[in-house]
């Protein structure tokens, strides 16, 4: 199944000479946290996306070869045609596998670098527990609305 | 003790006056307006609780860790348009660009002349309510300093083709410009309920639920009584522990326009007009195409709007910024194409519109406690939809833009300013169109008849003791404004009149 995804995405998101492609991104990784943290709605839409996109080669070039057997210009002509099929269900399903490479390509340090971006930061999920204190850790917050600032309740208010 | 509770394995029990269902717009604002009135208040949140430094930084974090299901939740018609909201402490406050507008004064009007509720007397507190809320939540303009060059072309594309814009007021306290508003405000700057009211029911000694989604009302009579529901874990969806959080007074559900009707409806709720009048803002971006680059990222996320269209045809417009990595998905193609269309990012501005749209759907519970929400727009909508993207494309060229990417399949990739008549022509199929809904209305609509609307202009449900939604469900028609001012000053209305 990854390497069905992976193959999708990395026809759909090339590098190119401007911009880095998402080979040059962590996709493997990147794959394995996107399954194992996204829902498995979500994840098999993906993968039917990806599946959809490996299939449809005989409809967008005439060739009756699955994508990942086409020749990299033909391959290329396909992820192109495939994503603005005029079937707006093939249309979506690529979407999908569109949407979850776009967020690992687009979010990649070395994208955001070619936009003047700065990276992102770590983000493990966290939250606050029942044990955490009851404060809001804010970043460099100026002002948090305190009590203080807010007036009883009332229409009158 | 009052206190904040997270996912337990172990099952919680606990009474309070008042339970409150979700902590967004509304249920953080009627849970807070009743604990200040002296009432013991607990709010039961579904997501869990994440305090700026938490937040995620990409588009990525955003939708695993704020956005409900991924923000994978589509309309089921024609077209499968996205349906956006948080589930988190805070709701959709957490991940919305914090736009505060008064609600129109023709809205009450209309209330009172279609649905029996609203007229001058609710105008007048609504009114009350929305300065109190300006005051708590520290509305102000976005800092000149903080506005970005996609704002200020705006502004400069206003001035030329005269739309009557204005600098926005939002809920945002000396706004810092990151430009990060719909991943969360890491800075803190922004008001959203989980740092201001939610963190100020905990010290007037409320309680607070966290990854506590509610499965159902629970009735004893013709009264609510309480809340049930299983605790889940954020990170893994595990179930935990079982909670039962019972009413003294009253059940307030503020779960959000998708999720009341679908709670109330599981919960056994008989009323003709449950998960009827679903109504949204649907919207989409024309990206302008300049010879400089934009960096639309640098700045606020959204800085500049108009409501000159709000009449006719029935449109706002306003400025937008996404990141690169949902811009990927949002323009046509793939492969080297698509490359060589993404490679001018630092050049495009994406400015928007929301449509005012008339079309009603429908909202009901689905398998696994989700909503199913049925909804399509009419050709009427269709038009105003193409419309407001025209009047974006004219705002870019104003601005300077060399061409404008719409984004309508089988149109030209690229418009020049002499192609912007073919948008008055432009596909009515919603298929063609990427649009979302981010601004929903109705499920529970208010109203006098019971036979056509689930709750009163109370908030107070039909035929049952105990029970009031306050969340944005109740609002029976559209604004054509932004929606969180009026529910918030709804919810207040609703709560005062609920401890009076
Ligand atoms: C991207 C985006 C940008 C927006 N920008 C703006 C803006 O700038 N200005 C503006 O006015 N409006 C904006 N909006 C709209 C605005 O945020 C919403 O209209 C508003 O937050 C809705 O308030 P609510 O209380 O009805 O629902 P929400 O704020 O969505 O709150 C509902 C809460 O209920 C919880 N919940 C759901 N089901 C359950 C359950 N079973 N048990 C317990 N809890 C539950 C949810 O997790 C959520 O926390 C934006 C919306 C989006 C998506
Ligand atoms: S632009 Fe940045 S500082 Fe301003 S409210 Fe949005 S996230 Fe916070």
């Amino acid at each position: 199944m990854l390497a069905l995804v992976r193959s999708a995405c990395v026809a759909l998101y090339p590098r190119t000479d401007a911009l880095p492609g998402i080979e040059d991104t962590d996709l493997d990784a990147f794959l394995v946290r996107f399954r194992r943290e996204s829902s498995f709605l979500l994840w098999l839409g993906v993968v039917a996306g990806a599946f959809v996109f490996a299939i449809t080669p005989l409809i967008t070039t005439g060739i009756p070869l699955p994508a990942f057997l086409l020749s990299k210009r033909l391959r290329d002509r396909h992820a192109n045609r495939i994503a603005s099929h005029p079937i707006y269900l093939l249309r979506q399903a690529v979407m999908l596998v569109k949407l979850a490479a776009g967020l690992c390509w687009g979010g990649h340090p070395k994208v955001r670098a070619a936009f003047a971006l700065p990276p992102y930061p770590d983000e493990p999920s966290r939250w606050r527990t029942s044990f955490d204190e009851p404060s809001p850790s804010s970043g460099d917050a100026t002002r948090d609305a305190s009590p203080a600032k807010t007036p009883p309740v009332g229409d009158t208010a | 003790m009052r206190s904040h509770i997270a996912f337990r394995t172990e099952p919680v029990e606990l009474e309070a006056d008042y339970v409150v269902v979700g902590s967004g717009a509304g249920g953080a604002t009627a849970a807070v307006t009743l604990a200040r009135a002296g009432a013991s208040v607990a709010l039961v949140e579904a997501g869990a609780w994440r305090d700026p430094a938490h937040y995620p930084a990409s588009a990525y974090g955003a939708m695993r860790d704020l956005l409900e299901d991924w923000g994978s939740q589509v309309t089921r018609g024609r077209a499968l348009w996205p349906i956006v909201q948080a589930r988190t402490m805070g709701g959709t406050t957490v991940v919305n660009s914090a736009i505060a507008v008064r609600t129109p004064g023709d809205i009450f009007r209309q209330w009172e002349r279609e649905r029996g509720v609203g007229g001058d007397a609710m105008a007048d507190a609504i009114g009350r309510h929305q300065d109190a809320i300006e005051r708590e939540l520290s509305v102000e303009e976005v800092p000149r300093g903080s506005l970005g060059r996609s704002n200020l072309l705006a502004l400069a594309g206003d001035a030329a083709a005269d739309y009557q814009g204005h600098v926005m007021k939002r809920y945002v306290a000396s706004c810092a410009g990151t430009g990060q508003c719909l991943q969360g405000c890491r800075k803190g700057r922004k008001q959203s309920t989980n740092v201001t009211y939610v963190p100020e029911l905990l010290r007037l000694g409320g309680d607070v639920l966290s990854c506590a989604p509610v499965h159902r009302v629970a009735f004893e009579s013709r009264r609510a009584r309480g809340v049930v529901g299983r605790f889940v874990h954020p990170e893994t969806r595990a179930k935990g522990g079982r909670f039962e959080v019972r009413a003294r007074r009253a059940v307030v559900v503020a779960a959000s326009v998708t999720h009341s009707p679908a709670l109330l409806e599981r919960s056994g709720l008989k009323s003709p007009a449950l998960g009827s009048l679903f109504r949204a803002h649907p919207g989409t971006g024309v990206f302008g195409c300049y010879d400089e680059p934009v960096d639309m990222n640098v700045g606020v996320t959204q800085g500049w709007a108009t409501t000159k269209f709000r009449e006719s045809p029935g449109l706002k417009l306003e400025t937008l910024a996404i990141p690169p990595e949902l811009v990927a998905s949002r323009i046509a193609g793939g492969g080297t194409a698509l490359m060589e269309r993404l490679a001018r990012y630092r050049h495009v501005a994406m400015w928007c519109h929301a449509v005012r749209a008339e079309s009603c759907g429908t909202v009901h519970n689905g398998l696994g406690d989700r909503p199913v929400v049925r909804y399509q727009l009419d050709d009427a909508d269709m038009r105003r939809f193409r419309d407001g993207m025209r009047l974006v494309a004219e705002l870019h060229f104003a601005a300077g833009a060399r061409s404008v990417i719409p984004g309508i399949h089988g149109m030209p990739f690229e418009l020049g300013p002499d192609q912007v008549h073919l948008l008055r022509e432009a596909p009515l199929d919603p298929r063609r169109y990427v649009a979302i809904l981010s601004h929903l209305f109705g499920g529970c609509p208010m109203g006098k008849d019971p036979r056509e609307s689930v709750c009163d202009g109370d908030g107070r449900v039909h035929g049952v003791e105990g029970l009031v939604v306050a969340d944005a469900s109740v609002i029976p028609t559209n604004l054509g404004v932004n929606p969180q001012h009026t529910i918030m000053a709804l919810a207040r209305h609703f709560a005062t009149r609920l401890v009076q």
